[in-house]
């Protein structure tokens, strides 16, 4: 008999085979295990092991697959993976190939969440010192929602209700939903890019984890920490908190809540300058009712006194002296008067005409003695003038020439007094006392 | 801004009452202080007074701007 005949013989690829064929009959499984040695790889492919103590179970978790995977694989954690079993024959080796994936206990959204927030504080972006104040009174606000949801008519509603004059201006975003984070970010970025917008809601009303996942996401996160407008986060209900409303400026518990929030102040501002005003006047008040109270309690104060005596005093002393002064002169007036009128008396007896014609007579009598001295004095000086002239007159040419001389002049005019200056036949004059006459010299004689 | 010019008004404000409280000021100075404390309560009266509001929405146009329009009730569709 031949023993190997009744053996099958299996090549390596029949076997390989039929294990694999055997390992895809399990259909679709799911298998509970531990990671490890996971890699990501740039593809976009997972590459991990599942393990417990005692065994572990290669698994591939491709692109098209975990893109929408929400936490992120990491050794230690322990996940619920389905998929299918597949052998790769070129290597013999099987693998799961996991369609999706959850974490175990933590639910996938939580584990993402808590991640994140990790990730995120670690990297200091829920830092209190990083957040912005409010404005006091803003007088537009940016509105990051949808337009058709509950948030903006809550917001409005208490807008109208709340303050007269904030301005609304709404970047429509969907928010939830594949791409809502990406449109809420960038709404957040663009009222970023104005320069009237003087602070941001991004909101949206109450949902489920799911629904209001697209706050979660590390975009919008990265969106409101940039911002520097000053950001409220007001996500569902008061009980849901999301990575937004740890990063945002300030959160609201809900849309309400964020509306009441950039509106109360104009109450609140209003009563404050008021009661500024008030103080302001009272304090003024005081101020001067404390000044007139110092100047009152110095006007009554003596040394003021002093002056107002003084002056009495003065003006007295004063009067005295003009009364004296007066009186004082009033004696002495009638003094002087006194004495006028006796002498006027004196005066009236004596005879003035007497005295007159006495001096009259002195007069005369002194004018007469002035006349015969000047008569005198007056003869007597004749009488020596005409001797003087009498003299002079002797003296004269004209005297000269009355006794007989003659003056003799040579033809050019000049005396002749020496005959030698003429010779016979020249002519001469001669003046004579009375007269003059023409001559010719006959002869000379020297 | 008009909205620094609302909280730091505000601030002057209030440094000038604390100036008056403080009471050694000389008569003038204080009714200066004063005066200038009535122009600036004056001014935030006015614009808490203000009362006009305006809510818009913002729509892409056809070469992909954004632009604003006014918002009714029913709201818009999405910017995107």
């Amino acid at each position: 008999m031949d023993l190997y005949a009744q053996r099958k013989i299996y090549s390596v690829s029949e076997i390989t085979a039929d294990i694999k064929l055997a390992l895809e009959k399990f259909g679709v499984l799911w298998v509970k295990g531990e990671i490890s040695n996971f890699k990501h790889h740039s593809s976009g492919h997972m590459y991990f092991s599942l393990k417990d103590d005692r065994a572990q179970l290669k698994a591939a978790f491709f692109r098209n697959n975990n893109y929408y995977l929400k936490f992120r694989p990491e050794d230690g954690l322990e996940v619920l993976a389905r998929g299918r079993l597949s052998l790769y024959e070129p290597r013999g080796d099987y693998q799961l190939i996991v369609e999706y994936m959850e974490p175990v206990g933590l639910g996938s959204l939580q584990l993402a969440f808590e991640q994140l927030k990790q990730k995120l504080r670690a990297e200091g972006l829920f830092e209190e010192n990083h957040k912005i104040r409010l404005p006091l009174l803003p007088q537009k606000v940016g509105i990051v929602t949808s337009p058709t949801g509950a948030a903006i008519q809550d917001i409005l509603r208490i807008l109208r209700r709340r303050t007269a004059s904030l301005d609304v201006l709404i970047y429509p975003a969907r928010v939830q939903g594949a791409g809502a984070a990406e449109e809420i970010a960038a709404g957040v970025n663009y009222f970023n890019t104005r320069s009237d917008i003087d602070v941001i809601i991004v909101g949206r009303g109450g949902g489920s984890m799911e629904d209001l996942w697209a706050f979660n996401e590390e975009i919008v996160a990265r969106a409101i920490f940039a911002s520097e407008i000053p950001l409220i986060s007001a996500v569902g209900h008061e009980v849901d908190f999301t990575i937004a409303d740890f990063v945002a400026d300030l959160r609201a518990p809900t849309p309400s809540a964020a509306a009441e929030m950039v509106s109360g102040a104009r109450e609140d501002l209003r009563a404050t300058v008021d009661s500024l005003s008030g103080r302001a006047l009272q304090a003024v008040r005081l101020l001067i009712e404390r000044r007139r109270s110092a100047l009152e309690r110095l006007a009554r104060n003596r040394a003021f006194n002093i002056a107002p005596n003084k002056v009495r005093e003065l003006q007295q002393r004063f009067d005295e002296a003009a009364t004296a002064m007066t009186q004082a002169m009033a004696r002495r007036l009638t003094a002087l008067r006194h004495r006028e009128r006796m002498l006027h008396t004196r005066l009236v007896k004596v005879d003035l005409r007497q005295l007159i014609a006495r001096q009259r007579e002195i007069v005369a009598g002194k004018r007469n003695r002035l006349h015969s001295a000047a008569r005198v004095l007056l003869n007597s000086r004749r009488s020596k003038f005409e001797v003087a002239v009498g003299r002079i007159h002797a003296l004269s040419p004209q005297a000269i020439l009355e006794r007989g001389y003659a003056i003799c002049r040579e033809a050019n005019g000049a005396i002749l007094r020496d005959a030698a200056r003429v010779s016979a036949g020249e002519p001469v004059s001669v003046r004579l006392a009375r007269g003059e006459i023409g001559c010719r010299v006959e002869r000379t004689e020297v | 801004m008009k909205l620094k010019d609302f909280e730091s008004n505000l601030k002057q404000l209030e440094e000038i009452v604390a100036k008056l409280e403080g009471g050694d000021l000389a008569l003038d100075q204080a009714l200066e202080l004063f005066e200038e404390g009535v122009m600036i309560s004056r001014f935030c009266n006015a614009k808490l007074e203000e009362a006009e509001r305006k809510v818009e929405t913002l729509i892409k146009t056809a070469d992909g701007d954004l632009t604003e329009v006014p918002f009714t009730a029913e709201g818009g569709e999405p910017a995107h």
